[in-house]
């Protein structure tokens, strides 16, 4: 044991304390940063030198390393419930501006329109012959159809703010990927194989993958080199160092643009469940599942109103009428798919009645719509329109698709009735509304032009109101299509499901935030930096650098008395 | 935020930071609720604050909307059968006064020019009913039913014609109830009285496009579509009638299944379906689920037949409809289309030819577009032809033209079975007290007596006349051409065929027998021509009577005026109920409204005191929350150090 070894001991202890203030120092520097993992430096003592037999004494001390205070496996929790959470969160998001295009339970929404379009006919039943009363009941329908449309409007442009978001978000989650494969190469370099770590570049990927798990569920799988693995379901995203990449296609083969996330690498399709995109994708179907009722509702709504319009008469007879549907085949059966009818007539038949305008007698005959599949002779529109030429006082025939029905001369019109197929709303034929979907439904053109043809009567006579009373109750009649729903609870049960689905998502998102904040809490706990505790480090290391400083002295001092003896 | 685990080791800053900002963001979105709640008065602004009681509230709204409308309705129906109930009462007065000069003019002390200044006054009164006819509110004629929005009472050469039409409107009350806003104004100025009322069953058989919504069904409660499970003992099937329209549609459908060799068909008698087996063929018909549709086609057998026997379905009760064939009626008779039929309406007479006409439209459009100006439909049973003459002044007969169409179609104003008590106007036939009524003179110069006091009908009049003749040379039969009893003479001699009245009694009066002889034929006259009572025929015939001072008939025309008098006073009392009836009705709906706000109000609207409370609660949460943070954030061990 010399002086010499002493001083070495005392060297140690300032190199192994200045170290170790350097790493407090890091923490405290680092104390703000969320992404940021507590060091803390390994000090051990320094191999014994042996005096003699059995006596050791200490050679000094020295860092045995620097390392991150981490638990992996909370750290995977952890972004797990980032993922949940932004997922959740996102998903109350949209569903709230879903809910916000109803616009329901206040004086301007669907609900209330509907009412008062239904309710507009029945006024119209008080006073059938009144045009005033019918151009209210017109405006009411376009308010209606207007709002309609414009809740679609509102739900396709969201769909498309969804498809735009999957796209930026598909970029960032590409940039990421690629950060988390870069630093998998940078880690593995500087940790050599070693067994130190690089704990900065650790930090930055484990902020990456943080970051990732916000927009997608990402698995992480350590491969024990310094590199991680990711992996987003079954198909791997960053494997070592390569990036396989996230890309977006297009699909439209549900009608309605798709923007779909893929690998880059090969064009495989991602399931994402959680994280922003997850909960984007999920929206998207909701919202599509949304579009697909309200399109429902409005067909219906079209279909059904049509039907009863349809059978019903306006002020005056028709000299001619063009069917507003045409079909892709007019040789093939009405109810063939071929045709490209959006609404399908049934075996049936309608009445026609002729009328001459002098004497006001009116002829009527029945008109088949034979759709029973039997005897090879069902109903198509050329023969339609043959049954009809046939009808004494009308002319008919096809142009380009459409029936095209005339009278024979000025002293005619003609008007049509019980009809039980549905041909002429399924043809748009005295109908209503116009369209077949929440995209197209309008106030039928013709009757805006002329409102003396809305149809209030059922019988001809102008002061009948059958027909509007009959419209006025079917708000709430049952509707086969709709599985016997009516058209009031089908728009009540899209509202309500919508409503449920926001409330839902508004809970789903705060239990998934409680989730997220615990396991927060629980890394902060071990991975946080407490300036108290580095305040108490830092005196610690600075008394211990002041006592090595001593010994040194003292040392130095003893020989110093040593070197005066000579 | 979310309360966090209280055993944690370390407290790191960031930690605490994190909780400070997650605190007072929370505490500050719940305030941000609250403010929301209270300006907007509402605690449920939108249906994700509370689904199950925004699902509740939103079906108020939509309750409340609709009672709106019924609202709007009721007040319509008020007002219309308010002014409505003034008209009858104008009307009343009016029929009141009529009366009452009508009274005034009988006794001998009123001369002739008195009651020629008398029926001035009458004739003001006729115009003011024909006015009062033609009451309208708001463009809505109170008397025309659904035939606007031209006024329904018009005058023409011979009377007043009514243009309205006796379908009355009805609307939307309440939920499933529907009010009726005006009265018949047939009804209450009296057409009624001027319609040939179809006395036949028209009894339309099958034809293959007759709708089965034109078919009163087996159980006459129409045909309710569905299944049938057809068996033959061996196999059943179900065979899907749910998309049948016409009767046909039926038939092929049950075909096209082919049980066994069961086939379809028109029964014989053209009024239902048959099934005919072949071989060994046990025919059995069930209904399928709970479906009606096997009874209701008239089909259902309760046991299965034995091999081979026929299933010979119900009659089915087509209802006659303006596309019946003509063919199909009278169970498949059809009627006399080549004679046609003769109509006297006033002065005009025409023969309607139906030749060609293959509906029952056809038929009445041929007679609405006669020059005879009656209204034919279908009577309100479905079952046959009412004629209406629409002019009340004029007379109205429908005769045959040489055969049998008027009968057949059940329309002809006087016949061989119509009862004597109706002759004349309801006035019948008045027989002697006792002995022969009538005697008739043959042309060889011998003569009969008749005795009529067991006559109910015509008929039985000619039997008694062919009977008390014993066959010596003279017969009465019914006109086939016009309306009438025929006497002819065949004894070949040369006197003049007579018939007059015996003790006292007016019987050739009244049976049309005191026309004049041509030859040895005496063609009676029609004694049961349609007498155009009503309102304005009445008051009229005051007017004409006091004009040409007939007592008689003013004393006749003033008990006609009593009889429109009480009908109005009765529609008068069923109006008033009717408006008494919708009174109740919005006083109900208005209670049912308050009810229904009350629990909206309570299921929507802010309870203000506990959003205050809660208010006032976040915003102390929120100050602790300030405090706490800015303790916690500003203590450092640092500060401690020197």
């Amino acid at each position: 044991m010399t002086l010499i070894s002493a001083l070495n001991i005392g060297k140690s202890a300032l190199a192994v304390q200045q170290a170790a203030l350097q790493v407090t120092g890091n923490n405290i520097a680092n104390a703000g940063n969320a992404d940021f993992t507590r060091q803390s430096a390994a000090i051990s003592p320094t191999e014994d030198q042996q005096l003699g037999p059995g006596m050791f004494v200490g050679t000094g001390v020295n860092i045995t390393g620097i390392s991150r205070q981490i638990d992996n496996a909370l750290n995977g929790r952890l972004n797990s419930s980032i993922s949940d959470s932004q997922s959740a969160t996102t998903q109350s998001e949209y569903l709230s501006r879903v809910e916000a295009t109803f616009n329901e339970l206040s004086d301007n929404d669907l609900s209330t329109r509907m009412s008062t379009f239904f309710n507009s006919w029945s006024n119209l039943a008080n006073k059938p012959q009144d045009i005033g009363l019918r151009q209210v009941v017109l405006d009411n329908g376009g308010s209606v159809a207007g709002e309609v449309q414009s809740m679609r409007t509102a739900l396709t442009s969201l769909q498309d703010d969804v498809n735009s978001r999957v796209t930026d978000l598909a970029g960032t989650a590409n940039d990421l990927a690629q950060q988390v494969a870069d630093l998998n190469g940078a880690i593995t370099t500087a940790e050599g194989g070693g067994t130190g770590t690089a704990n900065a570049l650790r930090d930055q990927r484990d902020a990456a993958i943080k970051q990732l798990s916000q927009l997608m569920d990402v698995k992480v799988v350590d491969q024990g080199n310094g590199s991680v693995n990711l992996t987003i379901g079954s198909e791997p995203l960053v494997l070592g160092t390569t990036n396989r990449g996230i890309t977006t296609k297009q699909d439209a083969s549900s009608g309605r643009p798709v923007t779909e996330l893929i690998i880059k690498a090969d064009n495989g399709t991602i399931e994402i469940n959680s994280g922003e995109l997850g909960a984007l994708t999920q929206v998207r179907g909701k919202i599509d599942n949304v579009i697909g009722q309200l399109d429902s509702l409005a067909k219906n709504l079209i279909f059904e109103l049509n039907k009863v319009h349809g059978s019903g008469q306006g002020l005056d007879g028709f000299s001619d009428v063009t069917a507003e549907n045409g079909v892709n085949d007019a040789t093939a059966a009405l109810n063939d798919p071929k045709t490209n009818l959006k609404f399908t007539p049934t075996n049936g038949s309608f009445v026609v009645h002729v009328k001459q305008k002098g004497s006001g007698l009116e002829t009527s005959t029945l008109v088949k719509v034979d759709l029973d599949g039997q005897n090879n002779n069902d109903t198509t529109l050329n023969s339609l329109a043959t049954s009809l030429d046939a009808v004494d006082g009308i002319g008919a025939k096809v142009v380009a698709g459409k029936l095209q029905i005339t009278a024979d001369n000025g002293d005619t019109t003609f008007n049509f009735s019980q009809d039980s197929s549905g041909t002429l709303a399924s043809l748009g034929i005295n109908t209503f509304f116009s369209g077949d979907s929440a995209l197209n439904i309008a106030v039928n053109k013709s009757l805006q032009d002329d409102p003396s043809k809305l149809a209030a009567s059922k019988n001809g006579e102008i002061g009948d109101n059958q027909t509007a009373i009959a419209i006025a109750n079917l708000e709430s009649a049952p509707v086969a299509a709709l599985k016997g729903a009516s058209l009031k609870d089908s728009y009540e049960a899209m509202v309500n499901g919508v409503a449920g689905d926001v409330a839902t998502s508004k809970t789903n998102a705060e239990a998934a935030s409680a989730i997220k904040d615990t396991l927060t809490a629980q890394r902060e706990a071990l991975s946080g930096v407490s300036l108290d505790e580095e305040a108490i480090n830092l005196v610690k290391q600075q008394r211990a650098y002041q006592g090595a400083a001593r010994f040194i002295s003292a040392v130095d001092d003893m020989m110093k008395t040593l070197l005066a003896i000579t | 935020m979310s309360i966090i685990p209280i055993q944690l080791a370390r407290v790191s800053n960031l930690l605490k930071s994190s909780v400070a900002t997650g605190s007072i963001a929370t505490t500050q979105a719940s305030l941000l609720e609250v403010q929301n709640e209270l300006s907007t008065g509402k605690q449920i602004n939108s249906p994700s604050d509370d689904p199950g009681n925004a699902a509740i509230a939103q079906q108020l709204h939509k309750v409340l909307e609709q009672r709106d409308s019924y609202s709007t309705n009721l007040k319509n129906a008020q007002s219309q059968l308010g002014e409505v109930d003034s008209s009858l009462s104008d009307l009343n007065d009016l029929l009141q006064q009529a009366q009452t000069i009508a009274s005034a003019n009988v006794g001998s002390d009123v001369t002739a020019d008195g009651r020629k200044a008398a029926a001035a006054v009458v004739q003001s009164l006729y115009n003011q009913a024909l006015t009062i006819g033609n009451r309208d509110l708001n463009g809505v004629h109170l008397f025309a039913g659904d035939r606007q929005p031209d006024p329904p009472f018009v005058s023409v050469q011979g009377g007043v014609k009514f243009v309205g039409d006796d379908n009355i409107l009805h609307n939307n009350t309440d939920d499933a109830t529907q009010s009726a806003f005006m009265v018949d104004g047939n009804r209450v100025f009296g057409a009624t009285s001027t319609r040939v009322q179809g006395s036949v069953n028209l009894d339309p058989t099958l034809a293959p496009n007759t709708r089965l919504t034109d078919l009163g069904g087996a159980g006459n409660d129409g045909i309710h579509l569905g299944g049938i499970l057809i068996g033959n003992g061996t196999v059943s099937t179900s065979v899907d009638l749910s998309q049948a329209d016409t009767i046909q549609d039926v038939i092929d459908q049950i075909n096209k299944a082919a049980v066994g060799g069961i086939t379809a068909s028109f029964s014989a008698d053209g009024k239902g379906i048959q099934l005919n087996g072949t071989g060994a063929d046990q025919i059995s018909v069930r209904e399928v689920g709970g479906g009606s549709t096997a009874s209701d086609l008239g089909l259902l057998t309760t046991t299965t037949n034995a091999a081979a026997v026929p299933v010979n379905g119900a009659d089915l009760r087509p209802q006659l409809t303006l596309l019946t064939p003509v063919a199909s009626l009278r169970g498949g008779t059809g009627i006399d289309l080549t004679s046609g039929i003769t109509i006297t309406n006033g002065g005009v007479t025409a023969n309607i030819d139906l030749s060609g006409a293959n509906t029952v439209e056809d038929i009445l459009n041929k007679i609405n577009g006669s020059k005879a100006g009656v209204v034919a439909k279908i009577n309100a049973a479905g079952n046959g032809i009412d004629v209406v003459n629409p002019i009340q002044g004029p007379s109205l007969t429908i005769a045959e033209n040489g055969g049998t169409t008027a009968s057949d179609l059940g329309i002809r104003s006087f016949a061989s079975d119509t009862p004597l008590s109706q002759l004349n106007g309801g006035k019948g036939v008045r027989t002697a007290a006792s002995g022969a009524d009538l005697q008739i003179t043959r042309r060889d110069g011998t003569a009969f007596s008749v005795e009529l006091t067991a006559a109910q009908t015509v008929q039985d009049v000619i039997v008694a006349i062919n009977t008390a003749d014993g066959g010596n040379g003279l017969t009465a039969s019914f006109a086939a051409t016009g309306n009438g009893i025929v006497l002819t003479d065949t004894t070949g001699g040369g006197g003049v065929l007579s018939a007059k009245d015996l003790n006292n009694s007016n019987s050739t009066a009244d049976l049309g027998l005191n026309a004049s002889v041509t030859g040895s034929t005496i063609n009676g006259s029609d004694v049961n021509a349609v007498e155009a009572n009503g309102i304005f025929a009445n008051i009229g015939k005051l007017r004409d009577a006091l004009q040409s001072n007939n007592i008689d008939a003013i004393t006749a025309s003033g008990v006609s005026i009593k009889q429109d008098q009480d009908r109005v006073i009765q529609i008068r009392g069923e109006t008033g109920a009717q408006v008494q009836e919708l009174e109740a009705r919005a006083s109900h709906l208005d209670d049912q409204n308050v009810a229904t706000k009350s629990l909206l109000s309570s299921l929507e609207d802010t309870d203000f005191t506990t959003a205050i409370t809660k208010f006032q609660t976040l915003q102390q949460a929120l100050q602790a929350n300030y405090l706490t943070a800015s303790k916690v954030m500003n203590q450092s061990l640092m500060d401690f150090l020197t």
